[in-house]
């Protein structure tokens, strides 16, 4: 930051003169590609990471028609997408050159990632890297990665800018998690914190309980919390990650301009990075092998991504929203919020049962102060999500219905939505759009998950 | 980005001051009606239970440089403050407030969560038009000059507000609000009636939420209508302040009416050792205690960094068991408090993993050229250590003490008016433990 040119001086240089004359294909070349060229930087690497997250900027499709005017779609976006991104790409296993190849091809939501509960041997480790801003050379923004709910961690791990260090262009920091309170999370990168949270640098992550891996307490053996009887336990699990775009301040992004962040309002509602009805396109092809603590989408040979089936415009929004599973399952989602309003996530047809918040166990505080007190666990039909919270919820899956079940397509659909309504719209004709997926009940035919989100069909 | 670097230098200049001011003492105070405490961090009570109160207008400096002109209540006879002082009883007290109204329309105070509410001496009523209308929420103190004696009993230990009952839609967001802390018999280092309710009793703060349309600030001002259906906030304020004034001391000079801040500075608990047993000899065995306290209009979700709170209370009703009393507190990383609403967050800080020059971090830590410093930063990833730093770089850090920041996660509302890094934000100060080199 100190040896930057800031965006005022640059805005200063340039004028509106160079804003006419600069399209796309002038920035790049403006930038200087030496300065910010990852590759060319020597690493001091001790240890191999769990995990290397690469923060860069990127384009992605949000619906093609909404009636937003002139900040909607994005006049500079390249063919395929039409909105501007900062956001997180997983760059583990990958070469260096590789690495060097996914500037300007950030994903949203960001990936996804889970740790085991530390239980003395299992620290965690997360290296970041900064690949710049291809898009707007003149901001040299640095980039860290904040554990949004992480207790007790020190400022040196933690990703607040302010009161710690953040990686600049080109270099490199690895981050020590020793996560031990199980439940589900979500991570940012703190610079700038509105600007890089609401371009899009923001994900779920959710850390696994010892308890895993007791079959006595629920056949799975699997569980979201140390709840000591299996009431968390669960066969499938489904992040459910809520973020919001509003397309002035994305426009204004890539086009080297600053909104009034008190006009803020949300032009599109996302689940995992996408608005209905992409919420029910499927993941992009997942490496199931490599995906021990994140999502590893399939690259090509270069280090990028691959688009899911038939759909180039959602290469970079690999994760889908959809939910299946059979009946009698338990089936967990883990809902966490990094949009700016609150949320109402109804799911029609079936209770959910809120089971944590906030990386907490619904548990009174008990007599040992380890949360084993009195259940406080509820059902409803809609579950409340502020800014910055997480819910844990089950529900169990109804009976399959029979016949080629209520959709006609061989499963039963039930929706799931949020219902502040002008949030499930995608402002043009449709019906519905934003945050709005559907729980699709088979009778029989799908595989055990391998990784969150496996839709196992 | 530039806006960042502006808001460092700024932030610098009110660390110099603030350490210029902790250099010389607590400032001197006016002599008001009732007595009121000068700390320089945490919460600073005015002392009743007998308050004078005027209802007068003034103005508030915010962060993008913008005068705001707000109503508010100030203890008689001093100058114009916001918010109105911090009202501090003891459970059982007979509390008596007496409204003085300078405003040009009729204003009152009501006090939800009270009961048995008195008005010159009669119960506290709605007050109502010829046409059964109801004008205000409580009997009210006439315009230019009125007066209205309010009495009751603080009969149940907690954190409330205060405010207006009268075009509440106006003169609340105007400013006329305030905190109401009634402590229990208990004792001053309890939150309420309960043992598990204790806290360190110097590491109390106020997180008090509210926010600004200027436009109908200037409309009072020009005393001209405002169209409700207008209403768009443009800032966001903790203790009447905007970022950075919220971390500067209490009572900082050049913020003559916003008397208090919101910076928490507080140590590590350690009531356990790091092995996990029974420190023997602790000296921060209680968690701290923040009143979050939400006068404004919509939900706010504020998030404190590096710990999940134990909210104990709502409303002054503590979260407990109805029969048998267990507790049914619950830790939550996002406080999302709604309008109107008080919550009691009892908080606590400590490195779980006991980093230190003798238990290093595990990995390798970037040489400084590498790293973007913050402002806070020591140069050194351990409590109570500073490290090296840059040639000409400098920093804020005093002792190698922490900030671990807390603020609203709807993040547009870190915003003042278009100056980002400029809202709802304040910190945690994090000092090494006792005895140390901190000023």
């Amino acid at each position: 930051m100190r040896n930057s040119i800031s965006r005022r001086t640059l805005l200063k240089l340039a004028g509106s003169g160079f804003l006419a004359a600069a399209g796309a294909s002038v920035l790049p070349r403006f930038m200087g590609r030496k300065l910010l060229q990852p590759a060319e930087v020597a690493f001091a690497q001790t240890t191999t990471p769990d995990l290397y997250f690469a923060g860069t900027d990127g384009w992605i499709a949000m619906p093609p028609s909404p009636n937003i005017g002139f900040y909607f779609p994005d006049d500079l976006a390249p063919a395929n997408f039409n909105t501007y991104i900062f956001g997180f790409r997983n760059v583990t296993g990958l070469d260096a050159t590789q690495i060097g190849q996914q500037k300007m091809k950030a994903q949203h939501s960001a990936p996804m990632f889970w740790v085991d509960e530390y239980t003395g041997a299992n620290e965690f480790h997360m290296q970041l890297t900064n690949l710049g801003l291809q898009m707007r050379p003149d901001l040299t923004d640095s980039h860290t990665l904040h554990w949004h709910g992480f207790r007790n961690v020190i400022p040196f791990f933690d990703g607040e800018p302010t009161g710690s260090i953040s990686v600049p262009v080109g270099r490199n920091f690895t981050y020590v998690f020793r996560p031990r309170d199980p439940g589900t999370y979500m991570y940012h990168c703190h610079v700038e914190d509105v600007e890089h949270v609401h371009m899009g640098m923001t994900g779920p992550v959710f850390v696994r309980p010892a308890q895993n891996g007791n079959t006595s307490l629920y056949a799975s053996g699997k569980f979201a919390y140390n709840d000591g009887d299996g009431s968390t336990g669960y066969d499938r699990e489904f992040a459910m990650f809520l973020s919001e775009v509003w397309a002035e301040a994305h426009w204004c992004d890539s086009h080297i301009q600053l909104p009034d962040w008190s006009d803020y309002k949300a032009d599109f509602s996302l689940l995992n990075g996408r608005a209905y009805p992409d919420t029910l396109a499927p993941n992009a092809p997942i490496d199931a092998a490599a995906s021990h603590h994140a999502l590893s989408v399939e690259r090509d040979a270069g280090g990028d991504l691959v688009a899911p089936a038939g759909r180039p415009d959602l290469q970079y929004q690999p994760l889908s929203a959809l939910v299946t599973c059979l009946p009698n399952e338990r089936v967990l989602l883990r809902f966490s919020n990094l949009g700016f309003r609150e949320a109402a996530m109804a799911l029609a047809g079936i209770k959910m049962r809120v089971i944590g918040r906030d990386a907490t166990m619904m548990r009174g505080l008990g007599s040992t102060g380890l949360r084993n007190g009195a259940d406080t666990s509820y059902e409803t039909n809609t579950v409340l999500i502020g800014p910055g919270e997480s819910y844990d919820v089950l529900f169990i899956a109804p009976d399959f219905s029979g016949g080629s079940g209520s959709s006609g397509q061989g499963y039963d659909s039930y929706v799931l939505y949020n219902r502040r309504l002008t949030q499930v719209s995608n402002l043009d004709a449709s019906t519905f759009g934003g945050q709005r997926t559907e729980v699709r009940v088979y009778p029989g035919g799908l595989a055990a998950q391998q990784y969150p989100n496996d839709l196992g069909v | 980005m530039h806006i960042l670097r502006i808001k460092q230098i700024r932030v610098g200049t009110i660390l110099l001051l603030l350490l210029g001011l902790l250099s010389i003492g607590p400032l001197a105070l006016p002599e008001t009606a009732a007595a009121q405490t000068t700390p320089t961090i945490g919460i600073a009570c005015t002392y009743g239970p007998s308050f004078t109160l005027d209802a007068k207008s003034g103005y508030i400096l915010l962060a993008d440089g913008n005068t705001m002109y707000m109503w508010s209540y100030a203890p008689s006879g001093g100058g114009f403050q916001y918010p109105g002082p911090v009202l501090c009883v003891n459970e059982g007290d007979t509390v008596t407030v007496v409204l003085n109204n300078t405003l040009n329309e009729a204003t009152s105070i009501i006090f939800p969560g009270q009961e048995n509410v008195l008005a010159n001496g009669a119960p506290a009523q709605p007050q109502f038009d010829g046409g059964g209308a109801v004008t205000s929420l409580t009997d009210v103190a006439a315009a230019g000059g009125g007066s209205m004696t309010y009495s009751f009993v603080a009969s149940k230990p907690g954190t409330y507000i205060y405010e207006s009952g009268t075009s509440p839609e106006k003169q609340v967001r105007m400013g006329l609000a305030g905190v109401l802390i009634v402590r229990p018999a208990l004792g001053a280092a309890y939150a309420y009636d309960r043992a598990d309710s204790q806290f360190m009793p110097d590491e109390e703060f106020l997180v008090l939420l509210s926010e600004i349309d200027p436009y109908q600030h200037q409309a009072a001002e020009q005393n001209k209508p405002f169209d409700l259906t207008k209403y768009h906030v443009h800032y966001w304020l903790v203790n009447g302040r905007t970022f950075p004034d919220t971390i500067a001391d209490n009572f900082a000079s050049y913020l003559p009416t916003q008397p208090y801040g919101a910076l928490a500075r507080v140590h590590p608990y350690d009531k356990y050792l790091p092995d996990g047993t029974l420190n023997p000899t602790p000296q921060h065995a209680y968690p701290g205690l923040a009143r979050y306290v939400n006068v404004g209009f919509e939900e706010v979700s504020f998030h404190p960094h590096g710990n999940n709170g134990a909210v104990i209370a709502r409303d002054g009703a503590p979260l407990e068991a109805t029969a048998g009393g267990a507790d049914l507190s619950f830790e939550k990383f996002a406080i999302n408090i709604g309008p109107g609403q008080t919550w009691d967050v009892l908080f606590k800080w400590y490195d779980a993993e006991n980093y230190s020059e003798a238990n290093p971090v595990t990995v390798t830590i970037p040489d400084v050229a590498n790293q973007t410093l913050g402002m806070f930063w020591g140069g050194s990833p351990y409590l109570g250590q500073m490290g090296p730093l840059p040639p000409g770089a400098s920093t804020l850090n005093q002792c190698g003490e922490y900030y671990i920041i807390s603020h609203n996660h709807a993040l547009f509302q870190l915003d003042a008016w278009g100056l980002t890094m400029a809202g709802q934000i304040t910190y945690m100060r994090v000092d090494p433990p006792l005895p140390n080199d901190c000023p």
